[in-house]
């Protein structure tokens, strides 16, 4: 095992690799499987599995090899069941400057969060993918699509298609 | 624009704030363009639950810890293989069917991940082991004392304690068993709870209680984790003699009680952080007044 500073086995290196990646890891693993409690388990067992086989990955390939690992965590996972995406108690709301404004449109306000919410996990997988990652986790287009192989172009078709969903959904409120 | 069909990026474009001035303003006046600003703005409002990455982190690092361990103390038996087979053997024999346990100390908290990746959080002065080697057949947990358990979903899942047996399915529920003291409460899924008298099912929030010869109580609750995970220990109805026996194993004191009625019931919680506030916080609500000795080991009760 070498210890070098370049090397995952190092103590430092991989709490620093692990600080910078395990939140969009885990976000990102929501996003596809759909429970937030499953993807951080998910997390945790790619990192152990990450530090076991840390002399044999080298830093450069280790973004890609906690993302490979946790999709196939994932995906045996979810065989079995498919699961609906939740977002009760896990996607909340900023109420901004609400302080000012009567009870009727915070009410109203508090209605279109929810129907949005709601349109948001009922998106197609890659749609719901792609749009979260963008908003939520400030995402460039370019980004995501190294994550998931595929063109820029693509996943901005994607986020086209999950924006019209979305309309769709939501309707005229 | 929003209507051209060749157009399949434009609305990616625009949230992306890519979409040149004429583009914009020729949107701005579309009838769609406020209900896409609303799904926006509603969008960019929403946050995920908090990450708590540094104790995620030392979840990771307590597999770990385990993990080396286990390495290491193989390759100290290399030599001894080498030099007499024939103990070896006996050795191998032996640690095959070794249990792994665990015990902590005063005050002391230990998270343990086991073999198929269910997690045990033990407690102050308690003691658990499994069987590693027999772990796929079946899994199962001795416990004397506390803890907190994560099951993953899976086989049968057994906790026995001298008090009576826990057995579950995939789950999460807390475990305390010291003396006669048995309180069993469940925060996720289903638990059964055995011993030669009782048979409980508890469903999440739902917990199980039985001190020596009082009747068997049920309750229900809401919170979502034992509150000693977040260093407080806190006590429902709860005779004062397990109340200070808690005490005892998170300080690492000695309570000498005269001439006070050990059951005495108590409702009430303290930190497992800070003795003199704990002590006070107990004492005083009992309406005892204690004195605690110059190298803070033992307390006595008036």
């Amino acid at each position: 095992m070498s210890d070098s500073k370049n090397s995952i086995c190092n103590e430092q290196t991989f709490d620093h690799f692990f600080k910078s990646h395990a939140t969009l890891l885990r976000n990102h693993m929501y996003y596809k499987f759909g429970d937030l409690e499953q993807a951080e388990d998910i997390v945790q067992d790619t990192f152990i599995k990450l530090w076991n086989n840390c002399a044999k990955v080298p830093l450069e390939k280790a973004k890609s090899y906690i993302f490979t690992i946790a999709t196939n965590l994932g995906i045996s996972n979810t065989r079995h069941q498919k699961v609906k995406f939740k977002y009760r108690d896990y996607i909340k709301h900023r109420n901004t400057d609400i302080n000012n404004e009567s009870p009727e449109f915070i009410a109203l306000e508090n209605e279109y969060m929810e129907i949005l919410k709601k349109a948001i996990a009922d998106l197609p997988e890659r749609q719901r993918e792609v749009f979260l990652l963008s908003r939520i986790d400030k995402k460039t287009y370019r980004e995501i699509a190294e994550m998931s192989n595929v063109s820029i172009k693509a996943i901005e078709k994607l986020m086209h298609k999950a924006l019209v969903t979305l309309r769709k959904k939501i309707g005229n409120i | 624009m929003l209507s051209n069909k060749e157009d399949d990026i434009f609305l990616s474009r625009w949230i992306n704030e890519e979409l040149s001035e004429e583009e914009l303003s020729e949107f701005k006046s579309h009838p769609e363009y406020e209900y896409f600003t609303k799904i926006k703005q509603g969008t960019d409002s929403l946050v995920i639950r908090e990450y708590d990455i540094e104790n995620a982190l030392s979840r990771i690092k307590s597999t770990r810890v385990n993990n080396t361990s286990k390495k290491r103390s193989i390759i100290k038996l290399v030599p001894y293989f080498a030099a007499a087979a024939s103990i070896a053997i006996i050795i191998g024999l032996f640690l095959y069917q070794m249990d792994t346990s665990f015990a902590t100390n005063y005050g002391k908290q230990q998270i343990v991940v086991l073999p198929d990746g269910s997690e045990m959080i033990l407690n102050a002065k308690s003691e658990a082991s499994f069987n590693k080697n027999e772990w796929k057949e079946h899994r199962t947990v001795s416990l004397n004392g506390e803890a907190y358990f994560k099951v993953k979903k899976g086989s049968k899942f057994t906790v026995k304690t001298k008090n009576g047996t826990i057995t579950v399915l995939g789950t999460q529920f807390n475990v305390q068993s010291q003396n006669k003291f048995f309180e069993v409460t469940c925060y996720e899924g289903k638990v059964r709870v055995n011993n030669d008298t009782i048979e409980e099912v508890l469903t999440k929030g739902k917990g199980y209680r039985n001190i020596e010869k009082r009747a068997p109580e049920r309750w229900s609750f809401e919170s979502q984790k034992p509150s000693w995970l977040t260093k407080t220990s806190s006590f429902k109805s709860t005779p004062i003699e397990y109340v200070f026996k808690e005490l005892e194993e998170q300080y690492q004191i000695k309570i000498i009680t005269n001439n006070i009625d050990l059951k005495t019931i108590y409702t009430g919680s303290f930190p497992n952080t800070n003795k003199k506030v704990a002590l006070t916080t107990v004492f005083s609500t009992l309406g005892m007044t204690y004195k605690l000795s110059d190298d803070s080991k033992t307390v006595v009760v008036e």
